[in-house]
């Protein structure tokens, strides 16, 4: 997963023709439809990379 | 992860002073020691302080460099992000700090500053759709597509964010005449048509947050019930344009923008449209005209475009910054926050390009309220070479002027008409006492005149006439009668111009009379321009008893009109001279003067 829109396992679906109403929220919190450390890990780790300071993330 | 994020201005005003090459040598210098993973690079948006660029802050450690060369990343590279010390001479540094300043907590043009919708530019890679996600991006449309768009107009009243293009009509207010318009189809049109002299602040916030622009149309799309949307771009401002198109892509790609967007059955289309930089094409119903296809003219109102706008449609044209901030706005609380800044009438931030004799020059967030004084003094820094403050315009060439005796003038949209001058889009272009306010009226009168589109006799003929007054009598031609003149032609044009642009262009001239009227008097009268501006109307004279004879100003008159030998008081030939100035810019002695033609030196430089 190199980018928000990439999917983190199977169990994520959501495309530009099958969007998933939590897409925005799961960029940053999630994964929001399942519970999986690594999806979440997978998610930080884009954010780690860019994140310039502590203050960098809004939720 | 990267050690350290170097993010580079990559505004427009940076770019024009280096920072690709800057860029560049950060590049090499990194690759030629073959640390480039370690560190992250981006040509972020502007961080606004353009005067002191290029621009390089590092993070985490926010350290703040300034006026750059390549020459100087060598230097960063070896002492700051190898070995951690701060390359002090790099730093900020200036009158108004004791010491090299690093970031925002120490450098006194960010310390009055609020960042609301220049909050991500500099700060996140403005091509990357992940990053504006990260900052919060995103999360107020997916509010607005849970929530009624009658509620979703409500919060944008409540919040009392009024428009930031120029008239300062609720936006709302706007919205929810365009929802209560009869019809299936409606549109959003976002105008980036930023055409004032001095004004670059729609550009650099297209160029240093673009999703924001986007986020914004598209909650406005939702909540007016339009599917559509156009941006309209001048087409001198390439990267802005560059960075909305990547924007919009990503958008598309990540399901935000197109059919069934978030899967809440809202479908939104983005356009843009490039203007070719007529000025008028930022008046509402010209710029529908320009994307229709048709030459950008107003036409008169009623009907308003909330009822038949672009194609005939019920639309909702907002300007970029008002934009910007909805995103704010609609997200959870955003509203009362929002409206917890500012005054009574005027709430939220404003943006402002400080442009002129001033020594900051640059883009400034501030809160509605803040004086020009603040602004002139503390954020910008004061006026160019120590010299004295006369004026500000505020508002373009549709706006006035503002003189010293108001410095402590609050700004908000009612004080500033009050005082003759409009918010307008936010240029502000600051005079010391070496501008002709006279002269000033007529650049800003040749300027509305040049760009009229011709439609309606009392700007297509008024202002024609208004400038051949404006020229005899900065030409020494004037006639005691011409002051009268102006102002009947003056009021003539705001009461019957068909559109916004032509019942504005006198403002400059009639708040130069209120204010300057004794300079207009003295070039009517007096033949005498006392600024040293107008050439006819003055001399340059040196006084015999304060030269010493250094001979700069003979080798720096490009006409030899000044001789004298070395140590010993030096002469004009007036015959010679053409006023050009160079002298008394150059005489550090200031014993040069500017006297009524053929008389001698009563006003000092």
């Amino acid at each position: 997963m190199e980018r928000f829109i990439d999917h983190c396992c199977e169990k994520c679906s959501h495309t530009r023709e099958n969007p998933c109403k939590d897409f925005v929220r799961c960029c940053v919190e999630g994964p929001v439809c399942h519970e999986d450390p690594e999806c979440a890990a997978k998610r930080k780790a884009i954010i780690d990379r860019v994140a310039i300071n502590e203050q960098f993330v809004i939720i | 992860m990267y050690e350290k994020h170097l993010m580079i201005c990559g505004a427009t005003g940076c770019l024009s002073s280096g920072s690709h090459s800057v860029e560049e040598a950060l590049i090499e210098e990194l690759e030629k020691r073959g640390i480039r993973d370690k560190y992250r690079l981006v040509m972020g948006g502007c961080p606004g302080f353009c005067e002191v660029g290029p621009i390089i802050v590092v993070y985490p450690d926010e350290v703040f460099y300034c006026r750059l060369k390549p020459g100087n990343m060598a230097e960063i590279v070896e002492k700051h992000l190898i070995g951690g010390e701060i390359v002090e001479h790099l730093l900020y540094k200036g009158p108004d700090v004791d010491a090299p300043a690093r970031f925002i907590d120490t450098i006194p043009f960010y310390a009055k500053q609020k960042f609301n919708v220049l909050r991500n530019s500099g700060v996140i890679d403005p091509e990357s759709i992940d990053e504006y996600i990260m900052r919060g991006g995103y999360r107020a449309l997916t509010r607005a597509l849970q929530t009624e768009p009658a509620a979703v107009c409500e919060e944008v009243k409540k919040a009392g964010l009024r428009g930031r293009g120029g008239a300062g009509f609720s936006t709302g207010l706007k919205w929810e005449l365009t929802l209560n318009a009869s019809g299936s189809k409606k549109y959003v049109v976002c105008n980036a048509d930023e055409g004032d002299p001095g004004a670059f602040m729609d550009r650099s916030i297209l160029e240093g947050d673009p999703h924001a622009i986007l986020e914004g149309m598209l909650i406005c799309g939702r909540a007016i019930g339009a599917s559509e949307g156009y941006v309209y771009c001048r087409a001198e401002y390439p990267l802005a344009i560059k960075r909305l198109k990547i924007a919009i892509r990503q958008a598309e790609e990540y399901g935000l923008l197109g059919e069934n967007i978030l899967g809440y059955g809202f479908n939104f289309k983005m356009n843009i449209k490039e203007g070719a930089g007529a000025f008028v094409c930022g008046e509402e119903t010209a710029l529908l005209a320009s994307i229709e296809g048709r030459r950008g003219m107003p036409r008169p109102r009623p009907p308003f475009p909330a009822q038949s706008g672009l194609f005939g449609k019920p639309t909702t044209i907002n300007n970029v910054e008002t934009l910007a901030n909805i995103p704010l706005i609609v997200r959870e609380g955003g509203a009362k926050e929002f409206a917890s800044v500012g005054t009574e009438g005027s709430k939220g931030t404003k943006v402002f390009a400080l442009a002129g004799k001033i020594r900051n020059t640059g883009l400034c967030e501030v809160p509605m309220g803040i004086t020009i004084r603040e602004i002139i003094y503390d954020v910008g820094g004061g006026i160019k070479g120590g010299r004295e403050f006369k004026a500000v315009q505020a508002g373009g060439p549709s706006g006035g002027c503002i003189p010293a005796e108001q410095l402590d003038l609050p700004i908000d949209y009612d004080s500033l008409n009050q005082a003759g001058a409009i918010m307008g889009s936010g240029g502000l272009v600051v005079m010391d006492d070496r501008t002709c306010m006279v002269d000033l009226a007529r650049y800003f009168l040749s300027f509305t005149q040049k760009e009229s589109c011709g439609k309606c006799t009392p700007c297509r003929e008024g202002t024609k006439r208004m400038l051949e007054i404006l020229n005899r009598i900065t030409e020494g031609k004037g006639k005691p009668e011409d002051l009268d003149t102006l102002d009947s032609l003056a009021y003539s044009i705001k009461d019957s111009a068909l559109c916004g642009l032509g019942q504005t262009c006198p403002n400059p001239v009639l708040s130069t009379i209120r204010y300057f009227r004794h300079e207009y008097e003295e070039h009517i009268n007096d033949k005498f321009c006392r600024a040293g501006v107008c050439k006819p109307l003055f001399n340059y004279w040196i006084d015999p008893e304060k030269c010493t004879g250094c001979t700069v100003c003979a080798r720096v008159c490009p006409v030899n009109a000044i001789s004298g030998e070395k140590k010993k008081p030096h002469e004009i030939d007036l015959e010679l001279c053409t006023n050009c100035g160079s002298c008394i810019e150059k005489c550090r002695f200031d014993s040069i003067f500017i006297t009524p033609v053929r008389r001698e030196a009563d006003v000092s430089s």
